[in-house]
Formats: structure tokens, C-alpha cells, sequence
């Protein structure tokens, strides 16, 4: 039995290769697999068919949050914990507790935004698979890459690798994992 | 050009709307008074010329910033602002009326007027309030005021619509340049006049009031405004199918973004003014909020006091939470019906805005037409008499669709030769 492989990879030459590459990729029900371009490729998340990312669900909770923990600590210094009159105005009022808790949203919206974002990409990440193979030098350079992951439900290291080779990819090689 | 040629024609339409109207609110005149339908007029006025200032902002802010996805819409918003020379003529019954009575709508005008009409004390001339300010509230100033900017919008729209539609026949960059330059002057321009008017013109039917936010609370309504109608003319073209093959997914995911932005925007501006005034308490500022939360002879809430709560959360709340999301902003149904919301909601606002200074009169209670309210505290907001500020709101806008439609027919629908377009048509995010 061969050594547990990552995956298969291969590589593309131009943008519109791997553009119609990953329509085909998308199109054969894969779901673990990804491109990797050395500049961005405009529309390539369509072709591979990535939906809209999540990250906005992150922002609505911290933004929701944030504007809960603002209006209640408010609300709880001014009017339970240590009540004050200041300049007439009552103990507690959402005029004056606004701009704090507003504040407090964008600041819990951006934190949650950022937060979620590296918790949804995994990164920071310090080692991956694909950084051992020869491809991945050209692949920061100028050459488009694909890699299928084995654990991939349709995965199959000889079939995968052929479907690679017939929609255009060279050098279709097994990660090592 | 016969009539019988342009009936059918859009053009024709509106501006058969737009006399209709103007001739019912002349009728509003026999039945409510004159002074009560300048207030209507007025009302109307400010909020289509709004349109136009947000439309020709929105035109600077595009040429200024090498703009590029916005260039499919522009050419829509030059089409807009053709009507502020119309807009300028439209604005001289309200110069008529306050020189054949100058108490009519702006009270600084008659310096011999008697506040205790309205339930204050002593006459305009002797008020500390208004004489510290009567270098700029006066009538000369306000004339002048009024003139400048109606004829430098008017310069401006002829200016940016001759270098656009120019460019479609002979391709030359000199008029990107050209646009570019004038809207560097023009921003300028737009921002101290836009501000100037709404002062002399609505804020100052209050003269007492002070608010520093007063001019970028406008300028946030016209940018809502135009952006609003800038969706409306967008769904209707796409529905008639000439925007089909133009605009993607992300034109409208753009001006939805723009409009989700200028929502939290206004917000911000409308709040620090009523908070600044709240926090500080001061009765010269107070009693503008006062005037419109309840009537202080009774001290009783008055109806103005829920138009105020429909505006916190129909300005607000509802735009920002209905346009928070991706595919609200991309659902053309849905902004078709944000866009609507939001234009009805600018102009309550608007109204908001003018109407609590229309003030019951000593001769109005005495008249018993005091709809059963004490001296000074505000007009009700549902009276018979708004139904002149609905035919103004059609009049003034039919007349403005007209100079929409009039001018829609004699350029591309596009600026197709604009450096931008072929960046605009194939925008992605």
C-alpha cells in the first residue's frame, strides 16, 4: 500500500485555463479541493463554486453584542450599581448610552469580522502539504495550481489524477501528506 | 410640437402630472389659504431640489474620484439635472409671495412682525435672537443666496451634461478633464450653497434654532434621495430591458452598499444633533425638538412626536437593517421597495423639518380655526391642509420627471465613450 497521500496536484498556465479547469473540477462534484493562483484571478471563486463566506454572521453577533454590552453596562453603572445625577438628565437614558454602545459595536463588529475570518480560513497556518511539492515555487510565481484533497468523498488517487490530466493540468503529482 | 404628439410620450405624461398638480395646489390656495400652501410648496420644493443636489453630487463625487463602476448609472443622473433651471423658476412663487407678504413663510423677512402672533414676545426687529443674525437673515441675502446657487447648479448640469453627451459623438478625454476639473470647483460650490439654502430656506423659518449639523443633515437626504430614484430609474430599465446586458450583480450590490452607508450616515448626523441639543439643554436650541413632541400650551404630545418616532425608525432602523445584508442589496424586488421606502421617508422628513413652524395665530384661535390648539404650538400634522404638500409633491415632480424624460431620449443610454466604460461594464468586486 502506497504511503497516505494529501492529495493530487497540478498544474495550469494560464488564468483561463484554470478558470475553465475549475468549472470542470466544480462541475465533477468535488468538495476538498482548491486553487492556488499567484495573483488574483477575477470570478475564479464562481468557477470553482465557493459560496458568499460566512464571515458577515461573525460581524452581525459581535456587532449585536457589542451594542447589548454597551446600552446594559450603561445601564447598570449609571442606573443600579451607582446611581448619579448628572446635569439633571435621568439615571439612565439611550441618548447618552448611545454613542458608547455604538462604538462598542463597531469595535466588537470589526474584533468578531477579523476573529471569524481566521477561525473560517484557518490561518494563521505554519505548515501544509502542498508547501513539500515542486509545483508550489512556480505556483507563487507564475504557473496556476489545483489540488484535490484525498479526503475528498469522490477522491481516487488514479481517477482523480486523470480527470487532472484530462481537463488540461501537467505534472499531475500525489502530495505527500 | 403639438400636445396631441407628447400625451403619450413620457415627457407628455409627467408634464401633464406635473400641471395637474401644480393647478390642484393653486386650488389648495382657495381652500386653505396662501399661507398654508407655501408651507406645502416649500415642502415640495426642498425636496425635489434635494434630489437634484444629491444627484449632482453624486456626479461630482463619481468625476472626482475616477470613479469607475458608476458610469452606467451617471449618464441617468445627468439626465436629472436638467431640471434645476425648471426648479429655479418653480421656487419663484415663494419670492412672490413673501414680498407681497414678507411674514408669509420666513418671519426674518418683516423685521416689524409681531412674535406675540405666534405666541412669543415683541417684534422680529427687537429680537437679540435675530438682530445677532441679520447680516445673513435678511431678504437681499437670501434672494442672493437663492439665485447664486439655483443659477450655479443650473451651470453646473449644463456643464457636466455637455461634457458627457459630447463625449459619446467624438470620444475626446479632454472632456473626463473638463468634468473633472468642474467638479472640483463645483463640490465646493454645491456644499456651501446646498447648505446656505436649506438654512435660509427651512431652518430659519425657526430663526431662534441653532444647529451646526443642519446643512450635512441635508446633504445626507439628497445623496438618500438621488441614490433612491438612481435605484427606481435603474429597476425600470432594467425591467424595460435596456439595462439587461449592462448592469451585473455587483452595479447593484454597489449603489445598494452606497445607499447602506449614507443610511448609517444620516443616522450619525440626525443623532448628534438631537444629542448635542439634548445633552446641553438649552431652551434656544430645545425648543426646536419641543415644537415637535408636544404643544406647550397644554403640554400635551402632539402628533409631530410620532411622525419623530416614524422617522427614527423608518429613516433608520428599518433601511439599515433591510439593506444590512448581501442579498437584500442584490434582490431587485427588494430594492425597488427600499428605494420607495426611502424617497417617502426623506420627504417626511423633509416635512418634519418645515411644517411644526407653520404656528397657530392669534387671529387663526380667535377665527376658531385654531383646530381647538392654544397660540405658538405647531400645526397638526394630519390636517386638510396637507393635502396641498401631496399635489406640490406631484406638481414639482411631474415637472422634474419631465426634464427627466425630455432629456432621456437625446443621449445613449450609457457614456459609451467614457475612459471608465468598459471597466464599468465588466465590474466585479
Amino acid at each position: 500500500m502506497a504511503a497516505p497521500s494529501h492529495g493530487v496536484i497540478a498544474t495550469f498556465e494560464t488564468a483561463s485555463d484554470i478558470y475553465y479547469a475549475a468549472q470542470k473540477v466544480r462541475d465533477a462534484g468535488f468538495k476538498c479541493w482548491d486553487c492556488i493562483t499567484p495573483c488574483p484571478v477575477h470570478g475564479l471563486d464562481g468557477a470553482m463554486g465557493v459560496r458568499r463566506s460566512k464571515v458577515p454572521h461573525f460581524s452581525l453577533i459581535g456587532g449585536i453584542l457589542g451594542f447589548t454590552i454597551g446600552m446594559s453596562m450603561i445601564y447598570f453603572t449609571g442606573a443600579v450599581d451607582y446611581q448619579l445625577i448628572v446635569g439633571g438628565k435621568p439615571l439612565f437614558s439611550p441618548m447618552f448610552a448611545f454613542p458608547v454602545s455604538y462604538e462598542l459595536t463597531i469595535l466588537l463588529t470589526a474584533f468578531f469580522t477579523i476573529g471569524g475570518m481566521f477561525f473560517l480560513n484557518g490561518l494563521p497556518m505554519h505548515y501544509h502539504p502542498v508547501l513539500k511539492t515542486e509545483h508550489i515555487h512556480r505556483g507563487l510565481d507564475d504557473k496556476f495550481l489545483i489540488v484535490i484533497e484525498s479526503r475528498d468523498p469522490k477522491y481516487d488517487s488514479s481517477a482523480t489524477a486523470a480527470l487532472l490530466e484530462s481537463i488540461g493540468g501537467k505534472d499531475v503529482t500525489q502530495i505527500e501528506a | 410640437m403639438s400636445a396631441s404628439n407628447t400625451n403619450g410620450t413620457p415627457a407628455g405624461k409627467a408634464l401633464v402630472i406635473g400641471i395637474v398638480g401644480i393647478a390642484l395646489t393653486l386650488v389648495g390656495i382657495a381652500v386653505s389659504g396662501g399661507a398654508k400652501v407655501a408651507f406645502s410648496w416649500l415642502t415640495a420644493m426642498t425636496f425635489w431640489t434635494g434630489i437634484g443636489i444629491g444627484m449632482l453630487m453624486l456626479i461630482m463625487i463619481h468625476h472626482i474620484m475616477d470613479a469607475n463602476w458608476s458610469t452606467v448609472i451617471r449618464r441617468q443622473f445627468e439626465h436629472g439635472i436638467s431640471a434645476f433651471k425648471w426648479l429655479g423658476i418653480l421656487f419663484i412663487p415663494l419670492v412672490v409671495a413673501s414680498i407681497m407678504d414678507p411674514s408669509v413663510l420666513w418671519k426674518y423677512f418683516d423685521t416689524s412682525y409681531d412674535l406675540g402672533a405666534i405666541g412669543g414676545h415683541g417684534l422680529v426687529g427687537e429680537d437679540v435672537l435675530y438682530t445677532k443674525k441679520s447680516g445673513m437673515l435678511n431678504f437681499n441675502f437670501f434672494l442672493g443666496a437663492t439665485v447664486l446657487s439655483f443659477v450655479g447648479w443650473s451651470c453646473l448640469a449644463n456643464r457636466f451634461r455637455r461634457c458627457s453627451f459630447t463625449q459619446d459623438t467624438d470620444g475626446d478625454i479632454i472632456w473626463t478633464r473638463k468634468s473633472r476639473f468642474w467638479s472640483a470647483v463645483g463640490l465646493p460650490f454645491t456644499a456651501v450653497t446646498l447648505t446656505l439654502c436649506v438654512i435660509l430656506w427651512v431652518k430659519a423659518l425657526d430663526y431662534h434654532w441653532f444647529s451646526t449639523m443642519y446643512g450635512v443633515w441635508f446633504f445626507a437626504n439628497c445623496i438618500r434621495a438621488a441614490l433612491a430614484v438612481g435605484i427606481l430609474i435603474m429597476c425600470w430599465l432594467w425591467t424595460r430591458g435596456d439595462y439587461k446586458g449592462v448592469l451585473n450583480t455587483n452595479h447593484w450590490y454597489s449603489i445598494g452598499m452606497l445607499s447602506f452607508a449614507f443610511t448609517v450616515f444620516w443616522a450619525y448626523v440626525t443623532f448628534s444633533q438631537y444629542f448635542l441639543i439634548w445633552n446641553a439643554n438649552v431652551p434656544e436650541e430645545t425648543f426646536w425638538y419641543n415644537l415637535r413632541e408636544m404643544n406647550n400650551t397644554t403640554g400635551e404630545a402632539n402628533q409631530w412626536k410620532w411622525v419623530g418616532m416614524l422617522i427614527l425608525f423608518g429613516h433608520f432602523f428599518f433601511p439599515f437593517l433591510g439593506l444590512i445584508s448581501y442579498p437584500a442589496k442584490v434582490s431587485k424586488k427588494w430594492m425597488k421597495f427600499m428605494a420607495t421606502w426611502i424617497l417617502t421617508i426623506v420627504f417626511v422628513d423633509i416635512l418634519y423639518n418645515v411644517w411644526p413652524s407653520k404656528k397657530v395665530t392669534t387671529d387663526m384661535v380667535e377665527s376658531g380655526h385654531g383646530f381647538g390648539l392654544g397660540v405658538g404650538d405647531p400645526l397638526p400634522f394630519l390636517a386638510i391642509h396637507q393635502l396641498w404638500t401631496l399635489t406640490a409633491l406631484i406638481g414639482i415632480g411631474g415637472i422634474c420627471a419631465w426634464a427627466y424624460f425630455k432629456s432621456f431620449p437625446t443621449a445613449k443610454l450609457i457614456p459609451i465613450r467614457d475612459p471608465r466604460i468598459g471597466e464599468a461594464l465588466t465590474y466585479h468586486e
